[in-house]
């Protein structure tokens, strides 16, 4: 029979070294951000029920979750998601606290993506929810969050603004089906003009149509927000332009002007968004970053109804980013060798050099020029032997 | 700054796009006279491209190796898409088709149908949105020899003429939808370049305008 055994399942991979310690870098940084901001890390369950990933409005695609069962037959899922089960935590076990509530995480989350599509079926995610805070302070707070996360491990980053209800409100004034808003919904989210035009052409001219029309090509700087305001003579989609308008000069003033866009185009990504969505690019890398947003609706479909904003980022895309020189170990690496009779003295002398904060490895080896030739191949720094007395040795 | 880098569909979509190239005044005769380099120069060097296998155009580009491609809807469609699909180049145009033995009525009795396809995903997606459950067997080859050979009821597959059908003895019962070439862009790059993007689609538009 074939084994598997020397392998890890497809969408996984082990970590070495330079890419661990690059990831430990940026986790440390970005805990550090979080906290000192007042954040409070939280960590959830690795297997939880399949209900909390299909609720109405907030699912999950069923094919894209891991399944297994309990031992009573009732359906787990592995995480593919920190936002649902820190729901699930804060609706359950924090209601009686002051808000908001400050939470980050650093987790794992798993998908079940199609073979050979370079999968990464296993992410770490690292990101904050803010609860219980709606309006533009906390979206503010949210992505100044983001920002700094983002700087703190390169400069190079545009984060892209948008707002979850422009396009519904602009689509909802239009007499269609929800099977065609559907469909326009998924040509507005390729920026698909031409089959645009096509759905919408039946629906003859008018100014709701022309608005919709323009909407994939909402986007860029500050400009699309000018050109968006022709579009915006009802009520709603003026007040989501005029409330983006304002959270954009704040993040102008708090100069991010250069390293800002803005997308209007942006259809939900995902169906719990409620208000303001962003994400972060960086060059070389085809996907965002970094994703988040609000959703105030999610709490109410855990019996607990508050405002809610957050974001997560992909801590492997994050630590690509990082110098070589910061991957790289930096310290110099000291071996003791202890001659026969004087093993106990040789690791006296690494705990008394590792107490000092050096490194230093004990020789596992019987004979000196067995520990040099592996000092050569470890580039080792120094090579000590301690026999009546302690002496550096060439090697 | 880097040159925007477009993956070209090889075969079939190549000559056209090409020839589309060039009407935009971008020089491309080192599409034109490949010899061995994989990566070519087109235009003043604001462009490369790229040639690839219709499906591999795709991948490149949803993985942001590529910024743009040229690709047929076929592929699009059968492939699925987290990418931008910004402009319909007009070129090569057919259609999907699901095509049955000539006289056969495939929707009628309540048996179990059998189809076999080049493009199982569109077949299965088509046949979902019937609400009818279908077997799909995926053929690499020449389809329209499942039905002769008594594996399938019928075909799902791309459709110009309707002349390989008809020597075949098989004939088109729905028109599934439209196919053409399209230029389809990464969303991280659209975002990032979207001036030079802009600029490249617009000026395809208007040559593709001018010529119809």
């Amino acid at each position: 029979m074939k084994t598997y055994s020397n392998l890890t399942p497809e969408g996984t991979r082990d970590i070495l070294f330079e890419q661990c310690r690059a990831q430990r870098k940026v986790q440390s940084r970005l805990s550090q951000v979080f906290s000192l901001r007042g954040y409070q890390e939280v960590m959830t369950p690795g297997l939880e029920y399949y209900d909390v990933f299909r609720l109405p409005g907030a699912a999950i695609p069923q094919q894209e979750m891991y399944k297994t069962t309990d031992n009573h037959g009732r359906l787990l899922v592995f995480r593919p998601d920190s936002t649902l089960p820190i729901a699930r935590m804060a609706a359950s076990r924090l209601q009686g606290r002051p808000k908001p509530l400050r939470l980050y995480y650093h987790q794992n989350v798993y998908r079940n993506r199609p073979d050979f599509s370079g999968r990464n079926d296993e992410a770490v995610q690292m990101g904050i929810e803010l609860l219980g805070a709606g309006g533009l302070r906390a979206d503010l707070e949210a992505i100044t969050l983001a920002v700094s996360a983002m700087a703190s491990c390169t400069q190079e980053f545009r984060l892209e603004l948008g707002h979850a209800r422009f396009s519904s409100a602009l689509l909802n004034r239009l007499p269609l089906s929800s099977q065609q808003k559907e469909e326009i919904r998924a040509t507005i989210e390729a920026k698909n003009y031409a089959a645009l035009s096509e759905l919408l052409d039946p629906l003859g001219d008018s100014p709701e149509v022309e608005a919709v029309k323009r909407l994939p090509r909402l986007f860029g700087g500050e400009e699309a927000l000018e050109e968006a305001e022709a579009f915006c003579t009802d009520e709603e989609t003026s007040q989501v332009l005029q409330y983006l308008k304002r959270l954009y000069g704040a993040l102008r003033q708090l100069g991010l002007g250069e390293k800002l866009m803005v997308d209007l185009g942006l259809v939900q990504r995902n169906d719990y968004y409620t208000g303001i969505v962003f994400s972060a690019y960086v060059h070389n890398r085809g996907d965002a970053v970094l994703l988040g947003g609000r959703y105030d609706s999610l709490y109410g479909l855990f019996q607990c109804p508050m405002p809610a904003v957050g974001f997560g980022a992909d801590l492997e895309a994050l630590a690509a980013l990082l110098p070589e020189e910061v991957k790289k170990q930096q310290v110099s690496l000291t071996v003791v060798h202890g001659e026969p009779g004087f093993e106990p003295e040789a690791q006296r002398l690494v705990s008394h050099l590792t107490d000092e904060g050096q490194m230093c490895e004990a020789s596992l080896f019987d004979t000196l020029e067995e520990v040099k030739s592996y000092a050569r191949a470890v580039k080792a720094e120094k090579l000590l032997a301690v026999g009546e007395e302690v002496r550096e040795v060439e090697f | 700054m880097k040159p925007l880098r477009i993956a070209l569909t090889k075969g079939r979509l190549e000559k056209a796009t090409v020839e589309l190239l060039e009407r935009i005044g971008l020089d491309c005769s080192s599409l034109r006279e490949k010899g061995r380099r994989l990566i070519l120069p087109v235009g003043d060097g604001s462009l490369e491209a790229v040639l690839a296998k219709a499906p591999d155009v795709i991948t490149y580009v949803e993985h942001g190796v590529c910024d743009l491609g040229v690709v047929g809807k076929d592929t699009i469609m059968e492939q699925g898409s987290r990418f931008f699909e910004i402009l319909d180049l007009g070129f090569g145009r057919c259609g999907f088709a699901l095509a049955v033995p000539k006289g056969v009525n495939f929707f009628e009795g309540y048996e179990g149908k059998t189809v076999a396809s080049k493009y199982p995903n569109v077949s299965r997606r088509f046949f979902e949105s019937r609400q009818m459950d279908v077997r799909i067997i995926k053929i690499e080859g020449s389809v329209e020899l499942a039905p002769l050979l008594g594996l399938a009821d019928g075909i799902v597959d791309i459709v110009e003429t309707g002349a390989t059908l008809k020597e075949n003895g098989l004939e088109i019962a729905e028109r599934i939808s439209d196919i053409s070439a399209r230029l389809i862009v990464n969303s991280a790059s659209m975002k990032l370049r979207k001036d030079e993007i802009e600029a490249l689609a617009g000026s395809l538009e208007q040559a593709i305008r001018e010529k119809v």
